[in-house]
């Protein structure tokens, strides 16, 4: 009798967890079969979500007005990113870009140290052909000299080139939803402090 | 799986692929330069050898190949599911210029898809495949139709020596010189079975836009159309024949006793031309992504 009951309870226990079994299995193939594979970390840079990184489409607009006899083609956009070559009968001047520094905070580093400056934002010179804008301590403009190579004062003159204003401006419409919309301002200040007021006392 | 920058420093620097490649950029005006080496891409991107920023431009390129939702990596595996299916195609056919020699074999001969209609079909995925990785690694740059031709041309000029091989190697050789002006006609004959024959569709269908078999031949055709304007002109500026890639070819592989079709079958069995520019051109325009975000 006694030996009987244990091993209708050991039954149960199996049955139990052959059912648990089940379950987690189909749904951890679920999670990487379905379309929910798109939920699981490393689907995009730094894990940031698509829509905290601008697109690249609004970037397109701020990119310099070529000169005569240059020509701007845009190669890349994608989220955070747009880049364009600048060329002159047929051969490649230069590289511009605009990229969305919040998908690559180390990017940001390189500013602190800057003393120069360019319409008030900090410039840095990255190797001999490359110079680098940030604007608005967010987004990241890039001037690379492609082959006879640019010197730094005309990348820096196609920097400034740049709608930098219409690029500063981007950064309060894209400011995260919470914000109020009481203008963009004082919406900033105010979730700003609700930050602060919800950081821990300790 | 291994980075897009990972996947370049693994190309071979000789073999069969690279001598072909190379046999043919001497038809393509600029030449071509084997690039294996992704250190060496980044500084010549960057203008520079620093080699903290190499690194830097590096870490980036790897994590920007690494996010899914980026395509660098799916652009890849496009090339990949073609280069297969050019392999298994040629491999068969192969199979089957032997097999006319040996009767043991022959009924494989009698077997093996060698019509034009499938040759006209593996070339319209090819042709597929470029555009769909095309937007997978550049997005839609610009901000009308007008921007977005421009990307694409400037794309194809920058893959000269690559669209040269894909128009010589699929379409001249194994369909003859007349190749581009009968594709459209040839595509027309293709049916949903035909498509099925097709290793690499098995791979695309999900990829390519449009729900089912007539919807993919739809897009197939409009892709082709799109691409055939831009390759006519290519072709008749720079002379392309299927006897001129002989010759070209002849100079990097030694002299060729058999025809055209050979030729053809002999490459798609033995070269991965498509898959080793395809790596190429990925990691460039990373690159110079990689570079202007650091």
């Amino acid at each position: 009798m006694s030996s009987n009951t244990t091993s209708e309870s050991m039954a149960r226990t199996l049955r139990w967890g052959v059912g648990l079994l089940l379950v987690v299995s189909l749904s951890i193939g679920a999670f990487l079969l379905l379309p929910f594979r798109s939920w699981l970390p490393g689907g995009t840079v730094g894990d940031v979500p698509l829509n905290q990184v601008v697109n690249g489409t609004a970037f397109n607009r701020l990119f310099p007005e070529p000169d005569d006899g240059d020509q701007l083609v845009f190669t890349q956009e994608k989220r955070g990113f747009s880049e364009a070559r600048l060329k002159h009968g047929g051969q490649v001047k230069a590289l511009l870009a605009i990229s969305d520094v919040s998908t690559a905070p180390e990017a940001r580093r390189k500013f602190e140290t800057s003393q120069s400056r360019l319409q008030g934002w900090p410039l840095v010179e990255q190797g001999p052909q490359a110079t680098a804008l940030l604007v608005a301590d967010r987004f990241q403009i890039k001037v690379i000299g492609q082959g006879d190579g640019l010197e730094a004062e005309q990348r820096q003159i196609l920097i400034g080139r740049f709608n930098l204003r219409g690029l500063a401006a981007l950064k309060s419409a894209s400011a995260p939803r919470a914000s109020l919309p009481s203008g963009p301002d004082s919406a900033g200040r105010q979730s700003l402090e609700r930050r602060a007021a919800m950081e821990p006392a300790s | 799986m291994s980075s897009v920058l990972e996947r370049l420093d693994r190309l071979p620097r000789r073999n069969l692929t690279v001598l072909a490649i190379k046999g043919l950029s001497t038809l393509v005006p600029g030449g071509w330069h084997n690039i294996t080496s992704a250190d060496d891409l980044i500084s010549d991107v960057l203008g520079s050898s620093d080699p903290e920023l190499i690194r830097q431009v590096r870490e980036r390129a790897d994590a920007l190949s690494r996010a899914r939702h980026e395509g660098y990596g799916r652009a890849l595996s496009l090339y990949d599911a073609v280069n297969r299916s050019q392999k298994a195609a040629g491999g068969l056919r192969l199979l089957a210029n032997i097999g006319g020699a040996l009767p043991l074999v022959k009924r494989v001969a009698d077997l093996t898809p060698t019509s034009e209609t499938l040759q006209a079909a593996d070339l319209s995925l090819k042709v597929a495949a470029e555009m769909l990785a095309f937007t997978q690694v550049n997005g839609l740059p610009g901000d009308s139709f007008g921007d977005f031709a421009a990307a694409l041309g400037e794309y194809a000029g920058e893959a000269r020596v690559r669209m040269a091989a894909l128009i010589c190697f699929d379409a001249l050789l194994p369909l003859g010189d007349q190749a581009l002006q009968r594709l459209d006609s040839l595509l027309g004959g293709v049916n949903k079975r035909d498509l099925h024959q097709l290793p690499a569709y098995a791979g695309m269908a999900k990829l390519l836009p449009g729900r089912g078999d007539g919807a993919h031949l739809t897009f197939l055709r409009r892709g082709v159309d799109q691409w055939l304007g831009w390759a006519g002109g290519f072709s008749s500026q720079l002379g392309l024949t299927g006897q001129k890639a002989v010759q070209a070819l002849e100079t990097t592989l030694g002299p060729w006793q058999g025809g055209f079709q050979q030729m053809a079958t002999f490459l798609d069995a033995f070269t991965d031309t498509y898959q080793h520019t395809g790596v190429q051109a990925v990691a460039r325009r990373l690159v110079e992504r990689a570079a202007a975000e650091i």
